[in-house]
């Protein structure tokens, strides 16, 4: 069994222990009502996540993911305030608005060479700029936020069948189209490889830096889609919206098992993290645990978790270094015979 | 017989009390906690809830973020609470959320903002009359002209937004000749902020006459970086809400005036609202208008601070 499969499974009998432990101090937790909230509570930060993925597997890191929703519930209210938009359009126009900041990440950190967190904690700034310019505003110039009483736009936040949230759906569906993408197609090879070893790559022929801005400009879709959806469940949207929420993402994506130095990850691992980390957050609430734990215990577990991943990676190696030497020994016994 | 009647009234009380004596669970869910206004409204209800041994009062951290807010207000529905004060970031954004608390038989009551949807009660400080009252004092302080600058509230905050709007409403009817010549915005309502702030109008104006931070934190960092420029005596500054490290400064003569507001007091009225509606088991109010009960601001100065009692201090 791959040490990813070992993990994962360790992962899974990890919530389904916190989730046994937090039902014995609060039945409340295993109620139909809580668990569809826990599942859009995962799937809110999920979509960002998934898009995340595909960055952090290249061995990048895209700080913009809060700007962009930032921005994307900004130029949604406004048509909604202003225009008569129909709603697919409006949507169409939410996405390019994430796709258009993944390409300017990407076309700086390509053509420039410009270190993926500079440019990305630069986006950000200037699209939380950005919100507020173009934040709807009152006669007397006051940031005016807007309640969304548009039917079609609402539908995005509500529940569907079985009481199952759309946001929750949504998510499913991008993030198994997302896996059949990344290791089933060549460009998903071609980002595995852009991660792994770049040089290596462009020497096979991979163009490095077309993989690098599709990636980003992916994890703008992403982020904008979470906007609508986000938006679309608080009825409003502020300026302000899902700035500071970079952690969180992050944090999916590391205890899912996708590493920093690239090449490796997917985007199953990313489900199941956003889902452990809506636990955790979740079940600090039944428990009755002060919510100011929650950050302690975010921070922690991503500690935790690059520790293990360090230490197991350290082990493998070590594991088969020793296996080499145990083989060439024996070869050598072999031929002294 | 004396004796088994005796045990058979000690058995029934004891069976009968605990039925009685139903634990109540309130949620606090304020912008953020720790702030003096958000601790000062807890200590208020608190104060009434201690008195009433059943009840147990949760608070929640939204960090200023409405969003977060949207979600301890789901939780809070789903473990069937019997309460909940909310102080929304947001009109809009907690609208849904109140809406589906009040369908679950929870009664709401806000703090200072009421959501568009309508619930029990809203208990509010008056903001556009505070920040009018401010500007009719410092008018006053000025002798009715000068050069004057806002220190606003974050983007969108309609607290600040209305104690601003109330603040150049009283500079535009009473004193045509006082200009506001800046206005900037403090993120998340920061002393530190307002320290660089005001040291950019200070750089930006030779002759600043005055100064209204529509929180007293920010007025407190206004107040730091006019006195190491030392200009402190040139220019009144006023906050709004009337903390007790304001008050103190007020009487120091370093600060010219805040909006009061008594937090104390209006949490025991939220308290005491909660509990009479628990007691009663009145539920979400039918009413057509959610009932707002509005504080009005006092506006306290070096002469009139003394007014405040101790216990009135928070």
């Amino acid at each position: 069994m791959s040490h990813h499969a070992v993990r994962r499974l360790i992962l899974v009998g990890l919530m389904l222990a916190l989730s046994a432990l937090i039902t014995v101090i609060n039945p409340v937790f295993l109620s139909s009502g809580n668990l569809l909230k826990l599942l859009q509570e995962a799937a809110q930060t999920g979509i960002v996540a998934v898009g995340f993925t595909f960055v952090m597997i290249t061995a990048g890191i895209d700080m913009s993911i809060g700007g962009v929703v930032a921005v994307t519930s900004m130029v949604c209210i406004n048509f909604l305030h202003y225009t008569k938009v129909p709603i697919p359009v409006l949507v169409f126009l939410s996405l390019f608005v994430g796709a258009l900041t993944g390409l300017v990440n990407g076309f700086f950190i390509t053509k420039y060479k410009l270190p993926e967190f500079i440019v990305t904690l630069a986006t950000r700034s200037i699209l939380a700029g950005l919100a507020l310019v173009i934040a709807v505003k009152d006669s007397l110039g006051f940031v005016q936020n807007v309640y969304i009483q548009n039917d079609s736009y609402l539908w995005f936040g509500t529940s569907g069948l079985f009481g199952i949230y759309r946001t929750t759906v949504a998510f499913l569906i991008l993030g198994v189209g997302a896996q059949i993408f990344l290791k089933h197609t060549r460009t998903g090879t071609n980002i595995y490889a852009t991660g792994a070893n770049p040089t290596a790559a462009r020497l096979t022929g991979i163009d490095t830096d077309r993989t690098t801005i599709g990636v980003y400009m992916f994890s703008g879709i992403c982020a904008s889609l979470a906007a609508v959806f986000i938006s679309s469940r608080m009825m409003t949207a502020m300026p302000e919206l899902g700035l500071g929420s970079e952690m969180d993402v992050i944090a999916s994506v590391v205890i899912g098992g996708t590493a920093f130095s690239g090449g490796v990850g997917d985007v199953w691992g990313t489900m199941l993290g956003s889902l452990f980390l809506a636990l955790i957050k979740n079940g600090i609430l039944k428990t009755g645990i002060s919510p100011w734990i929650q950050p302690i215990a975010i921070g922690g577990i991503i500690v935790v978790t690059v520790i293990v991943d360090v230490w197991q990676k350290k082990l493998r190696e070590h594991l088969e270094a020793r296996a080499k030497l145990k083989r060439l020994s024996a070869e050598r016994g072999r031929d002294a015979a | 017989m004396k004796k088994t009647a005796i045990v058979a009234a000690l058995l029934c009380v004891l069976l009968v009390v605990p039925a009685v004596a139903q634990t109540y669970k309130v949620a606090y869910i304020p912008q953020s906690i720790g702030q003096p206004n958000t601790n000062a409204w807890l200590e208020g209800m608190m104060r009434v809830f201690r008195k009433y041994p059943n009840v147990k009062v949760q608070s929640f951290d939204a960090q200023l973020k409405a969003e977060l807010q949207v979600s301890y207000m789901d939780d809070v529905i789903n473990q069937k609470y019997d309460a909940i004060v909310l102080q929304a970031m947001d009109a809009a954004a907690l609208s849904a959320s109140v809406k589906a608390a009040e369908a679950k038989g929870i009664p709401v009551i806000t703090v200072n903002l009421a959501t568009i949807q309508k619930h029990t009660a809203s208990v509010q400080m008056a903001d556009i009359s505070a920040g009018y009252a401010v500007g009719k004092e410092m008018g006053k302080q000025l002798g009715g002209k000068g050069n004057v600058v806002i220190i606003q509230s974050p983007p969108g905050a309609i607290l600040g937004v209305n104690r601003e709007k109330g603040f150049r409403q009283a500079m535009a009817e009473l004193y045509p000749n006082i200009k506001i010549v800046g206005a900037q915005s403090a993120e998340g309502w920061k002393k530190e902020i307002a320290i660089t702030i005001m040291n950019g109008f200070l750089q930006a104006n030779k002759e600043l006459a005055g100064v209204f931070a529509v929180n007293d934190n920010m007025a407190e960092g206004a107040m730091i970086a006019a006195e190491a420029a030392g200009r402190l005596d040139q220019i009144k500054i006023w906050g709004a809400n009337g903390q007790k490290s304001t008050l103190a400064l007020i009487e120091q003569g370093k600060i010219a005036g805040t909006a009061y507001n008594n937090s104390f007091a209006q949490g025991s009225l939220i308290a005491e609202m909660v509990m009479e509606n628990l007691q009663k088991k009145l539920g979400p109010s039918k009413a057509a208008e959610t009932k707002v009960i509005q504080i009005p601001p006092f506006a306290a100065t070096k002469e009139t601070v003394g007014q405040i009692a101790a216990e009135d201090r928070w």
